[in-house]
């Protein structure tokens, strides 16, 4: 099945063929084999995988946002941002989220700012759980 | 008449500006290629997020207030998108000069009529002209991001969704090519799914009937609507950075010229002056030496 996935910035895959893809979808983790039931779901902050085809090794990304569509021989992923492991320091992330959390605790923040910060921290999150990944 | 010594100085001065209008070309094509580049990346985001909300909206049959046309507009909100910086050529006074007139023709129909200017020109602009912004954005020296955009098309959408305003319209440049860029205005929200743009790329429905949604359908619709919206903004703002890269580029194109035009010119001059000298020396020195015969 070929899988696509792009985001504004970038584009990462298109039409690449892979075996497996394990998405973070609107109900839990999704894993996306050949075959998949039709579906249309929108895709929550984490980490994503794919195996390309032929290779025994997962890709990573993080994502942040997504819209995740399975047609009969294929994956559509839209995604608002996506992290690459190669794009990723730890030390960065790890200021990042110290910082994001200080500003949740000290300022009183409206519902979609606390919404979109708390995003942010989980996308950071996320970022350092795939450094771990790296080595 | 200018002596020798300013038509050198003033050959020197000119020289220099030449090449600061060089340098500014040769920065300005590298961020334009940059800029370009960001374009084209979008693209496949942009083709696929509206292929599946005509898709989705379309066949579901979703409606959602962002899609929803008002019948009388009174209330507007519009979007001044401009440059920080000026040596664009005429840049930033078509957009300033287009909203103006904006302002001139509607001002007397519309019950309310507010303004956000992204960018400094635009800004310094109308606050010359005693307009209060509603809000504004610059320091965007830097390359626009996703973030950014989306940052400023949430608050859009926030005072579109309070029944604040019944419609957003926005008002840039337009980037064509690098020496061509056309002032263009549009209707941001509500999103308006007729448009050509989205017709273009609806060829069938290829949803099937037993088609799974996580959330509803109507949830989905919502989200990627937002999401269009967040990009369409983040598009007009690339396509300005673009447009502006290209205009710098033409404006200093066209001042290196003119620097050279200027510069052959003062040779010109100062060669004949500097000849007028020596034939005027020769002829005090041979007629000095008749004299003492």
């Amino acid at each position: 099945m070929k899988m696509t996935l792009v985001t504004p910035e970038k584009k990462i895959l298109t039409g690449a063929e892979v075996d497996s893809v394990l998405v973070p979808a609107y109900r839990g983790e999704l894993n996306i084999l050949d075959g998949h039931t039709p579906l249309v779901t929108t895709l929550d902050t984490g980490i994503m995988r794919w195996k390309l085809k032929g290779s025994d090794r997962f890709n990573y990304a993080v994502i942040s946002w997504g819209y995740c569509e399975v047609y009969p021989n294929g994956i559509d992923i839209l995604a608002e941002t996506a992290d690459l492991p190669e794009d990723i320091s730890q030390t960065e992330a790890q200021t990042f989220i110290e910082k994001a959390n200080k500003r949740l605790a000290s300022e009183s923040l409206s519902d979609s700012d606390y919404a979109d910060l708390s995003r942010m921290i989980k996308r950071g999150e996320a970022n350092l759980e795939i450094t771990k990944y790296k080595n | 008449m200018a002596s020798l010594k300013d038509i050198r100085a003033q050959i020197a001065s000119t020289k220099n500006t030449q090449q600061i209008t060089k340098a500014l070309k040769l920065v300005s094509a590298s961020k334009l290629r940059k800029a370009q580049n960001n374009i084209v990346n979008m693209r496949p985001y942009a083709l696929s997020l509206r292929r599946v909300i005509s898709d989705v909206a379309v066949t579901q049959k979703v409606a959602h207030p962002l899609m929803g046309q008002r019948k009388d507009v009174s209330k507007v909100l519009m979007v001044v998108l401009t440059s920080d910086r000026g040596l664009c050529g005429a840049f930033n006074t078509n957009i300033n000069k287009f909203a103006e007139k904006y302002i001139k023709e509607n001002k007397s129909r519309l019950e309310k009529l507010d303004f956000v200017f992204i960018g400094r020109k635009g800004l310094e602009y109308f606050q010359k002209r005693n307009v209060v912004p509603r809000e504004s954005i610059t320091a965007l020296d830097k390359d626009i991001s996703y973030n950014l955009a989306s940052q400023v098309a949430g608050r859009l959408l926030k005072y579109f969704l309070s029944g604040e305003y019944d419609e957003v319209r926005l008002v840039y440049n337009e980037f064509k090519s690098a020496i061509s860029q056309t002032v263009v205005c549009e209707t941001l929200l509500p999103i308006n799914l007729e448009l050509s743009s989205f017709n273009d790329e609806i060829n069938t429905a290829r949803f099937s009937k037993d088609l799974v949604f996580e959330p509803t359908p109507e949830a989905i619709v919502e989200q990627l609507l937002v999401k269009h919206f967040d990009l369409q903004v983040y598009r007009s703002m690339s396509e300005s950075v673009a447009a502006e890269h290209g205009a710098r580029m033409t404006a200093m194109e066209n001042a290196s010229n003119n620097a050279k035009e200027l510069i052959n010119k003062l040779t010109l001059t100062y060669n004949k002056l500097r000849q007028e000298k020596i034939t005027t020396e020769l002829i005090e020195i041979v007629s000095g030496a008749e004299a003492l015969k």
